[in-house]
């Protein structure tokens, strides 16, 4: 009888070790789907439309897009040679300029708070240009203060082996904005002066004052 | 005999052993009032022991909140029960005609609990929304979480590099199967609320790449919860990294899902998408949703019906079927059963319980054969009866 018992609980033991530990195991897997309908913007070679991927893989949370509509509309001025494109979205202002060697993309934007800092912005366009991360030390290589609209913002320069930016970062009453020239090496800097003239142009609507 | 044999063959222990299932199965419907159907199936039934306690909201809770009841689960009953059963037909019973029908009435019992076992185990449920006019091809989990390496570079298909979120453990590093990447977990939340940093709270994240850097992301993790119709926001920092080494921290999140332009890890020439999302199912077929109805009764918001006209679209169009869901009609299609379960988006989406259940005949048969039994051996009592008096 003895056996028996030895038999069943036997059983009983190596039916439930089995089912716990047998089929409910997690496996990295592999598998090929039909093609999904979904848009994906993927990298695309070309500069102009590298900008346009980048530009609307921008995610929108809720909140962005009043914190940029609350933030109220700048003025400028701008060189001849740059087209104004329509403002959309968490956009501000949206300009193209065309040179014989590329072009390149301006772009203003504006959100809540410091969008993580400093470093982590400018390490973020560094990336879009295929550049390293860079350490605080090393910022000051990149970056020049500058007054923007009677506040003291940043100019950065990231020259990248085929792309580059170049930047303006101004902390503005809880908000940041950001100016991002993004093309071409040798056409964004051949507008440095420009974007320069430009930031100089630019006033913010200044509610505080 | 064998006195321990003796002890498990035993009715005394059937009784006492079907009093501790009753009192499993009230304690087990209290606890459903704080922690939802789910985990009390996991807590109560799929468990070889438990302890209750008065739940939190309960009248009672500030006078009986050191009362704790430890009683045996599910497992551990039916496994006894099981025992019990078979150690008794050892025993006891002969098999004989005239005992056929007892027979056959424990029989279908060993099917039943052998079957319930079965679906604890086997079976999976995930859900399918379909809009109208729209087709999915895949259903997803509502508790389970899997993150997804996307190739999306061959214009015939999509290739999906998954790995479940079970194996997200902290400071793991698991290869991406079929790519030259791995990835290794830095945190792993279950469930978290996400949200922008905002003023003067810096955005203090281990992410290097992504939405996470692009927006200041920031995770405050949050305790897991059961109840249903509520969903466990996972969230996790995933470092991916190539031979040559790492290319970043991003953050993931069931979250950020298809209504954000995808997060891409770039190698080379190569790009992946990479989310963390409800695991997903996909299926040879495609299940269009032709029309959902949701009727009230005339004058008031009382719905009497709720149905979905569906057409399913096989790879192998020989199986293409149409077929009407609503309450209690589900459709039965490749192993898979589509319940009706809810509906969304102002009755223009319509949500299928699907489940994956391959033990699902075996309490049909064991109703069956209990039923059979229990008329063979009121029938042999009754032709016994009949002999007597005509006697």
């Amino acid at each position: 009888m003895a056996t028996k018992l030895k038999i069943l609980s036997a059983c009983y033991l190596t039916g439930v070790t089995f089912f716990l530990f047998g089929c409910d195991q997690a496996v990295p897997t592999a598998y090929q789907i039909p093609k999904e309908t979904r848009e994906v913007n993927m990298p695309m070679p070309d500069a102009a439309e590298k900008q346009a991927a980048t530009a609307s893989s921008m995610n929108v949370l809720p909140g962005m897009q009043q914190a940029a509509d609350a933030a109220g509309e700048l003025t400028y001025k701008t060189p001849e040679v740059w087209t104004e494109m329509p403002a959309s979205g968490i956009r501000k202002a949206n300009f193209r300029i065309d040179d014989d060697k590329g072009s390149a993309e301006l772009t203003v934007t504006v959100f809540p708070g410091d969008v993580g800092g400093r470093l982590a912005n400018i390490n973020r366009w560094g990336g879009q240009v295929g550049l390293d991360p860079v350490t605080p030390d090393d910022l000051p290589t990149f970056t020049e203060s500058k007054t923007i609209s009677g506040h003291r913002g940043i100019v950065v320069t990231l020259k990248g082996e085929t792309d580059s930016i170049l930047g303006g970062l101004l902390p503005f009453h809880g908000n940041t904005w950001f100016f991002k020239l993004q093309g071409g090496t040798e056409t964004v800097l051949a507008a440095k002066n420009d974007f320069n003239t430009f930031l100089d142009s630019v006033t913010l609507p200044d509610t505080h004052h | 005999m064998n006195p321990i044999f003796k002890f498990f063959a035993s009715l005394r222990l059937t009784v006492v052993l079907l009093a501790f299932s009753m009192m499993l199965i009230f304690f087990g419907t209290l606890a459903q009032v704080e922690t939802g159907i789910w985990k009390t199936q996991k807590d109560y039934f799929e468990s070889f022991a438990v302890v209750w306690s008065v739940p939190e909201q309960a009248v009672l809770h500030d006078a009986l909140f050191w009362l704790h009841i430890p009683m045996p689960g599910g497992y551990l009953l039916g496994g006894l029960l099981f025992i019990n059963l078979i150690a008794a037909h050892i025993t006891r019973f002969k098999t004989t005609w005239k005992k056929s029908g007892i027979f056959l009435v424990h029989l279908g019992l060993i099917l039943l609990l052998v079957g319930e076992l079965a679906t604890d185990l086997l079976s999976e449920e995930s859900q399918m929304p379909v809009d109208e006019g729209g087709r999915s091809n895949y259903s997803q989990a509502f508790r389970d979480n899997e993150l997804v390496l996307i190739d999306r570079s061959h214009p015939d298909h999509d290739t999906i590099h998954a790995i479940p979120s079970k194996l997200l453990k902290p400071g793991k590093t698991i290869e991406a199967p079929g790519t030259p990447l791995s990835i290794r977990t830095v945190n792993y939340y279950p469930n978290a609320e996400i949200g922008r940093a905002t003023n003067g709270q810096t955005a203090d994240s281990p992410a290097t790449q992504g939405a996470a850097v692009k927006m200041g992301i920031v995770v405050n993790p949050k305790e897991e919860v059961y109840s249903e119709n509520t969903i466990n926001t996972a969230t996790a920092y995933i470092e991916v990294l190539s031979p040559e080494g790492s290319l970043g921290v991003w953050l993931v999140s069931n979250v950020i899902d298809d209504r954000f332009p995808p997060q891409m890890v770039s190698l080379g020439e190569q790009s992946w998408e990479l989310a963390l999302r409800f695991a997903r199912h996909y299926h040879p077929f495609e299940v269009e949703l032709i029309d959902f109805k949701h009727d009230k009764y005339p004058g008031t918001e009382i719905p009497f019906n709720y149905s979905s006209e569906v057409m399913v679209h096989h790879n192998d169009s020989s199986k293409n079927q149409k077929a009407l869901i609503y309450m209690n009609h589900p459709l039965r299609y490749e192993g898979l059963t589509f319940f009706q379960a809810s509906f969304a988006n102002n009755d223009k989406t319509s949500i299928f319980q699907v489940v994956r259940n391959p033990g699902w005949v075996l309490p049909y048969i064991s109703v069956l054969l209990m039923g059979l039994g229990m008329i063979v051996q009121f029938g042999i009592h009754f032709v016994k009866f009949l002999g007597k008096r005509s006697a």
